[in-house]
This record gives structure tokens, C-alpha cells and sequence, in this order.
């Protein structure tokens, strides 16, 4: 028998038309959706142009004084204590830069529905590599580049740096992103190729390790010896940060290059930004090697652990669930525990919300280590604030990420909720529910932990108690209403969700919420124990009974914000949803 | 044009293909028919290269799958299509005429022939964000047919089409299968199997219980009733229910 003929191969398409094919729609899509931003709606355009520009502002009016006050003292300022500074810096975005570069790429490359049309063109897995990389990095570095620029801009005003300066340091910039980019981009695909059913868990341990590290080294900074802003504390501060200067991390790379560069050291600098490029080429080189090999092999690992089926149970949960809230409607029980099982079974949710706060209560239970218990009850009130404020702001956090994006993520099952026979503005009433409940439940627990630490009184425990119930609704009504009205129904990606228009505007509200309140009750107290026992504030204290009609001031103030911030953004998000068409 | 020899893909302990063998003639309309969870996808994803199997070979027009060649070779049309939102259907036409290295001028006149023949002209130069379920379809199958393959996959294909739209998309699977191209077409639908099919293949549990033509099968089966009293039967659909009810009375059982 005559064995088979040959098969003719087919003429391939070349790398670079696959590369231009791939820079054609990047172009086309960009330029669309640039059209779309320009032809849609003027409010949301200007709106995001103004908070934009008020943010960048801010920063940098923050870093222009930061860096004055630091000049003041020390005259030689691009010099080794600003290096110390940039190398943190630099060295905790790129910790950060990591895990969120392979986070957005694992989802993008080894979920999405495009990547499994992308395989099954002629373009090959570097390529298809390199398109997503980009887009990631795009994702995850913006906020780098709109928190480092207003830095770099007024550090190099403060330093009197030539023009150079400031058209060079972008160039670091743009460089320094690579890095992380591909460090986590390898990290996804060998998560992806290796262990494919195990991605959630390894997050979640990297995640808690790097954190970990980061409150150990807080610890660490916190207990050094010496009064603050001496030279024997300086010293020390600076020893603690010498980890951070390594010569073989690309943080000492970027902040002794531009720290050369403002100087006008233009041998040094141009010397960094070469090791910095060169590192970055070769870390993106890797990335894509490891692409071309073991992009096909994970993808086809991860679609298989998809597939294997879990059974989920743990109803006792639900049915207790039941006989506690009996006084609910059962339809709204209903809903509560659908959004309840969704957030125990995605453990995306609840390890995120078990780190953070996990963290808060591990700082709080120490506090008596860290001697705070035993300050002045100026001191005491001031670190109590402040935990108060943390708990709240990492509380917002929470509520712009995963309660704003809830309605969303109904998306195409949308109908289902708009033909429950029920009233429409109960079934925001339900998420509000569950909001609430889950934040009042976890917040409480920690200010009541971190009041008992501090040993503040009884009155002032039932202040941060009443004032935490206050943000748990505000900012659960906030989420809700806006997540209500302002749906992204296209988008099954909770985090591009928490990040688009929406969960942006949803944020800014949520801080501007919490300001309020906590400067509304933190002034007075703050005032009357200032008064009490710091001399440097002996011209404004408050007497006991101007503290008591002031408190009480206060407290109606921030009940009447509490109220007004609840239920208008659930008003407005309720009158959207009746009028929502299905 | 499509051979699988001795195929089998293991998700951990659950085996989804097992053992399976097919052949897909270039001009031959294969249906691959079966239950829900039989292994249709995953045996059309291993073909297409974004699954490998876990033993046994799958070639592509004589190339492993997933290698160049086959990928330049095959048009694949899943049963959930992607298209960009953020491109109209003529701009995500042109990308794929550019992936796939085609001569412009004539890419051009092909682009226009396929707007004329899906009557796509009312909105290919709109957003496909604004299309319904049909129109991405119509898009989709434009864009699986711009360049010309020698091997058409299809997963589920009527899904959410209107008649008119139905009708367009079966006369093409037959005018290319006339043409000289291979498609292999996955549905539940068997009226459509019955009507277009060449050769069918019914899978279940990962096996292939028959594959032949419709005479074959029924010789086989010594059933000459509907595809649909042969399937059930195969895939034993005609089984009683718990309660004693029969699910489905065989027809025609001694016709």
C-alpha cells in the first residue's frame, strides 16, 4: 500500500501582517470609542475631564507641600533621604503592578471569549500575547501614571529642574510599567499552565503573603526608636528602608535615575533609564517566550478545570437564614440569600473582604503592644478616629467593588428580576438589606475592638458605633443607588464594572460621604481633647459644656448627612429601575 | 480534510471524549449529533486547537490541530460568536481579511459579495453593539467564509435565527460543502441534520454510537422511521421515565 501524500501546506500569513492586523484594531477601536466619548453624553465627558483634573490637582498641590515641608529641612533634598522615599514607592507599585497586571491578563487571556477566537485565527500565542499585554498594561498602570506625574512635576518644581526632566521622566515611567507587567504576565500563564484549578487559591495566599509583609513592615516603620523627626529617628527610619535600596531592584533603578535627573546628572540618569529598558525588553522577551510555549497548554488546562463539576450545599446556612429575618417578605429573603450564596461561593469576594479586615483586626489586637492604650487621651482619640476612618475608606472599597457592580451583573437575566412579583424598589431594597447587613456586621465588630484596645469610654464607644451604622447605610445606599442607576449591563467583569464611569463616580461619592461625616463628629472631639491636654492647642479648647452642645450639633448634622446619603442615591436609583425597560 | 484517531479528553476523573474516531471528507457535510454533554464541544474545540486531546490524534487537512497551517485552514462559528462591540461588521471584516494575509483590492470584492449575499447592507457600517442575535450571526458566518478555509466548523448554527436568515445559512453550508469545503456541523436540531447532512454522527457519554449516512444508520438501527425515533433510540431518550410514563412513543416502529 502506497503511503498518504504530503499535505500541501497552505500559504501562512506572516508575522507581521498578524502584527498589523492586530495594531489595525487597536486603532479602530480606540479611535470608536473615542468617537462615541466625544458624540455621547457632554455632562459625563466633562465630568470626567473635571474630576481628572481636580484629582491630578490635588495630588499635586499634596506632593508640591510635601516636598517644601521636606526642603525645609532638609535643603539638599535630591539627595538620600528622597531616594529612600522614591525607592518605597517605586518598590510597592511594582509589588502592586504585578498582581494586578496578572490578574487583568489571566482573566483576558485564559477567560474571555475573545482569546478563544483569537486561538483560532492564524495569529499565534506571542501574538495574541502581545495584543492582550498591552491592553493589561493600559488597565493597570493608568492610575500609576495619574499618581506619579503630579509627584514627579512638583518634585522637579521644588528642585528647579530643567525641561528635560520633565520629558524624560514618562520615558521611566512607561519603561518601569513593563517590568511588573511581564513578571505577572509570566506568573498568570504559569499559573494558567500548572495550576489551572488552583488560580483563585494562589491569589489568595500570594495576596495574603504580600500583605502580610507589607503589616509586618508597617510594624516595623511604626516601632522606630526615637521622637519623631529627630535625627536619631531618621536614622533609624532610614536603616528600616535600606531593604528597599537593593542594587538589583528596578525601584533603586527608577528613583536614583530620576533623582540623577532632576540634579542634571545626566550620565547617572540616561545610565538607569538604559538598565531599566534593557530589563524591561528582556522581561517582556521572557513573557512572550513563556507565551509561545505555554500559552495553548493553559488555556486548555484552565477551559478543562472549568469543567469539573463541584456540588455546592451548606443550606442549614440558608434555613437559619430563614427563622432569623422571618419578619422579611420571602421574596426579599430570597434574593438576599441569592446574593449571599454568590458571595460565599466566589471566593474573590470574601477573601479580599476576610484580608483586609482580617488585617484591620490583627492591627487592632495589637494596639495595646504598641503602647497607644496608654497615651494621652488626645493621642487616644486621634488613633481612634483614624481606625474609624481606615475601617470606613477600606468599607467604601468594598461597596465599589462588589456591591455598585451587583445590579450590573444581572445583565442579560435582567427580565428575571423585572418580572419577580414583587414592587421593583424592593428588590434594591434587598441588596440595600444585604449590603448593610454584612458591612454592620464586620465594621461593628472592629471599632467596638479597636475602642476597647485603645480603652476609650463607654460614651465614645457608642459614638463610633452610631457613627459606623451611619457609613455602613450611607455608603450601602450609595452603591446601591448608583449601581441601580447608572448599570453597565454589557460588562460580566466586576472589576471593569467597579472601574468604568459608574463605579468611579460611585467611589469619589463614597469618600466625599465619609469626610463628611467623620469631619463632622471628629472636630469637636477632637477640639475638647486637644484642649484637654496639649499645650500647643491651649488657645481653642472646648469646655465641657460648649464639647456637649457642639457633639450634640454634630451628631444631628451627621444624622441628617447619614439620611440625605442614603436615600437620595436610593431614590434615584429606584426611580431609574422603575423606569428601566427590560 | 478532518481525522481523529482514537481521541480521548479527560477533564480529571471525568472522561468527555473516549476513544473516539471520525473522518471529515473535503465536500462533506458532516452533522455530529448528540445529548447535551456528550462531548460535541469538546470534540469541536480539539479540532479547532484550543483543546488537546488527552490521547490520539487530530489533524486538520493532513496538520495537527492548533499547529499554523491547520488554524490558516479552518473557519470556526461557535455556538456564542464574538465580535468586537466597538467595531462596525465591515471594519471587523477587514480585520479578519487582515489576519489572514488577503490580497485588499480583492478582499475588498469579497467583503462586498458576502454583504450582498447575508443582506447585511442596512447596518455592516454600524457599531455590532447595536445588532441583535441574528445579525452578529450573519457578521459571523461573513466573517468565517471571507477567507476562503477549507475546513467549516460550526457549533449550533440556527441558534436564534430568523427564517429568512435560517434559510441563507443552510443553502451556504451546502454550496460550500459543493464547493469542495468540509463541514463539520454540531446541532440538536435534526430536521436540519436530516435535511443538509452528508454523513452523520451520533456521540454519547464521548462515543460515537453510529456514524454513516441516513440510510446507513437506519440500516443499522433496522429503524426507518424520523432521525429523531433512530436518535432517541441510540441514545437510549426513549427509555421510561421513573414514574412508568414512556418519555417518547417510537413512530412508525415496523414502517
Amino acid at each position: 500500500m502506497k503511503p498518504a501524500p504530503a499535505p500541501i501546506p497552505p500559504r501562512l500569513s506572516t508575522p507581521a501582517q498578524v502584527a498589523s492586523a492586530f495594531r489595525g484594531l487597536r486603532w479602530r477601536l480606540a479611535a470608536n470609542g473615542l468617537r462615541l466619548l466625544l458624540t455621547g453624553s457632554r455632562l459625563r465627558l466633562a465630568m470626567i475631564a473635571v474630576c481628572s483634573a481636580i484629582f491630578w490637582a490635588g495630588l499635586f498641590f499634596l506632593f508640591f507641600g510635601g516636598f517644601q515641608f521636606l526642603k525645609s529641612f532638609i535643603p539638599n533634598l535630591s539627595g538620600e533621604f528622597v531616594e529612600y522615599i522614591f525607592s518605597m514607592f517605586f518598590l510597592s507599585l511594582l509589588i502592586m503592578l504585578i498582581f494586578s497586571s496578572g490578574i487583568i491578563l489571566y482573566t483576558g487571556m485564559f477567560h474571555s471569549r475573545e482569546a478563544a477566537y483569537l486561538l483560532t485565527t492564524p495569529a499565534g500565542p506571542d501574538r495574541i500575547f502581545a495584543y492582550k499585554f498591552f491592553e493589561a498594561i493600559a488597565y493597570s498602570s493608568w492610575a500609576f501614571l495619574l499618581l506619579g506625574s503630579p509627584m514627579m512635576v512638583s518634585f522637579g518644581i521644588v528642585e528647579d529642574a530643567s525641561w528635560k526632566f520633565y520629558a524624560i521622566f514618562p520615558v521611566f515611567f512607561l519603561a518601569f510599567v513593563l517590568i511588573p507587567g511581564s513578571l505577572g504576565a509570566i506568573g498568570a500563564m504559569l499559573v494558567a499552565g500548572f495550576l489551572p484549578r488552583r488560580q483563585k487559591t494562589v491569589i489568595g495566599v500570594a495576596v495574603a503573603l504580600a500583605v502580610l509583609a507589607l503589616a509586618g513592615f508597617g510594624l516595623r516603620i511604626w516601632r522606630t526608636p526615637g521622637e519623631a523627626l529627630t535625627s536619631e529617628w531618621l536614622d533609624g527610619l532610614l536603616a528600616r528602608l535600606e531593604f528597599s535600596r537593593h542594587p538589583l531592584w528596578p525601584s533603586r533603578w527608577m528613583s536614583s535615575g530620576l533623582v540623577a535627573s532632576v540634579r542634571g546628572d545626566w550620565s547617572t540618569g540616561l545610565f538607569y533609564l538604559g538598565v531599566i529598558l534593557a530589563h524591561a525588553g528582556l522581561a517582556y522577551l521572557l513573557a512572550a517566550v513563556v507565551a509561545r510555549d505555554l500559552y495553548r497548554l493553559g488555556y486548555g488546562r484552565v477551559q478543562g478545570g472549568r469543567s469539573s463539576r463541584r456540588r455546592f450545599g451548606w443550606y442549614g446556612l440558608d434555613a437559619a437564614f430563614h427563622r432569623v429575618f422571618f419578619f422579611l417578605p420571602q421574596p426579599i429573603r430570597l434574593l438576599i440569600l441569592k446574593d449571599l450564596r454568590t458571595f460565599r461561593r466566589d471566593p474573590a469576594q470574601w477573601s479580599q473582604f476576610l484580608i483586609f479586615f482580617g488585617l484591620l483586626a490583627f492591627y487592632f489586637v495589637n494596639i495595646r503592644r504598641l503602647s497607644y492604650d496608654v497615651q494621652k487621651p488626645y493621642w487616644r482619640n486621634l488613633i481612634s478616629f483614624l481606625n474609624l476612618s481606615v475601617t470606613a475608606l477600606i468599607l467604601s472599597t468594598f461597596t465599589s467593588r462588589f456591591i455598585f457592580p451587583l445590579l450590573s451583573l444581572e445583565g442579560r437575566n435582567f427580565w428575571v428580576l423585572g418580572l419577580l412579583p414583587l414592587k421593583r424598589e424592593s428588590i434594591l431594597w434587598g441588596k440595600f438589606a444585604f449590603s448593610s447587613g454584612i458591612s454592620l456586621v464586620s465594621t461593628e465588630i472592629l471599632v467596638v475592638l479597636s475602642d476597647l484596645m485603645l480603652r476609650m469610654g463607654p460614651a465614645m464607644m457608642l459614638l463610633h458605633m452610631g457613627m459606623v451604622a451611619i457609613l455602613c447605610f450611607g455608603l450601602s445606599g450609595i452603591s446601591v443607588g448608583l449601581g441601580a442607576r447608572l448599570p453597565n449591563l454589557k460588562e460580566d467583569d466586576p472589576s471593569k464594572i467597579a472601574a468604568g464611569f459608574g463605579g468611579t463616580l460611585n467611589l469619589l461619592v463614597s469618600l466625599v460621604f465619609i469626610c463628611a461625616i467623620v469631619t463632622a463628629l471628629a472636630v469637636p472631639c477632637h477640639l475638647y481633647y486637644a484642649g484637654q491636654d496639649n499645650p500647643e492647642f491651649a488657645g481653642v479648647p472646648l469646655s465641657e459644656g460648649q464639647f456637649r452642645f457642639w457633639l450634640t450639633v454634630a451628631i444631628l448634622v451627621s444624622l441628617v448627612i447619614g439620611v440625605v446619603g442614603t436615600v437620595l442615591p436610593l431614590r434615584i436609583g429606584i426611580k431609574a429601575f422603575q423606569r428601566m425597560e427590560f | 480534510m478532518i481525522e481523529l484517531r482514537g481521541v480521548t479528553k479527560t477533564f480529571g476523573a471525568k472522561r468527555a471524549v473516549d476513544h473516539l474516531d471520525l473522518s471529515v471528507r473535503a465536500g462533506e457535510l458532516f452533522a455530529f449529533l448528540g445529548p447535551n454533554g456528550a462531548g460535541k464541544t469538546t470534540t469541536i474545540k480539539m479540532v479547532c486547537g484550543l483543546l488537546r486531546p488527552t490521547s490520539g490524534v487530530v489533524k486538520v487537512g493532513g496538520f495537527p490541530a492548533a499547529s499554523a497551517e491547520a488554524r490558516q485552514l479552518i473557519a470556526y462559528v461557535p455556538d456564542q460568536p464574538y465580535l468586537y462591540e466597538k467595531l462596525t461588521g465591515r471594519e471587523f471584516l477587514r480585520f479578519v481579511v487582515e489576519m489572514y494575509g488577503l490580497d485588499p483590492r480583492a478582499s475588498a470584492r469579497r467583503i462586498e459579495e458576502l454583504v450582498e449575499t447575508f443582506e447585511m447592507g442596512d447596518y455592516v457600517d454600524e457599531l455590532t453593539e447595536n445588532y441583535s442575535h441574528g445579525m452578529k450571526q450573519r457578521v459571523v458566518f461573513a466573517s468565517a467564509l471571507v477567507h476562503d478555509p477549507k475546513v467549516l466548523i460550526v457549533d449550533e448554527p440556527l441558534v436564534g435565527l430568523d427564517p429568512r436568515s435560517a434559510r441563507i445559512v443552510k443553502d451556504l453550508f451546502v454550496a460550500q460543502a459543493r464547493s469542495g469545503v468540509a463541514v463539520l456541523m454540531s446541532t440538536h436540531l435534526l430536521s436540519i441534520a436530516e435535511e443538509l447532512a452528508d454523513t452523520i454522527g451520533i456521540v454519547d457519554h464521548g462515543r460515537m454510537l453510529a456514524n454513516g449516512t441516513l440510510a446507513e444508520l437506519r440500516d443499522r438501527v433496522q429503524m426507518h422511521g424520523p432521525l429523531e425515533d433512530l436518535f432517541l433510540k441510540l441514545t437510549g431518550g426513549d427509555r421510561p421515565l421513573v414514574d412508568g410514563a414512556l418519555l417518547v412513543q417510537a413512530r412508525d416502529l415496523d414502517r
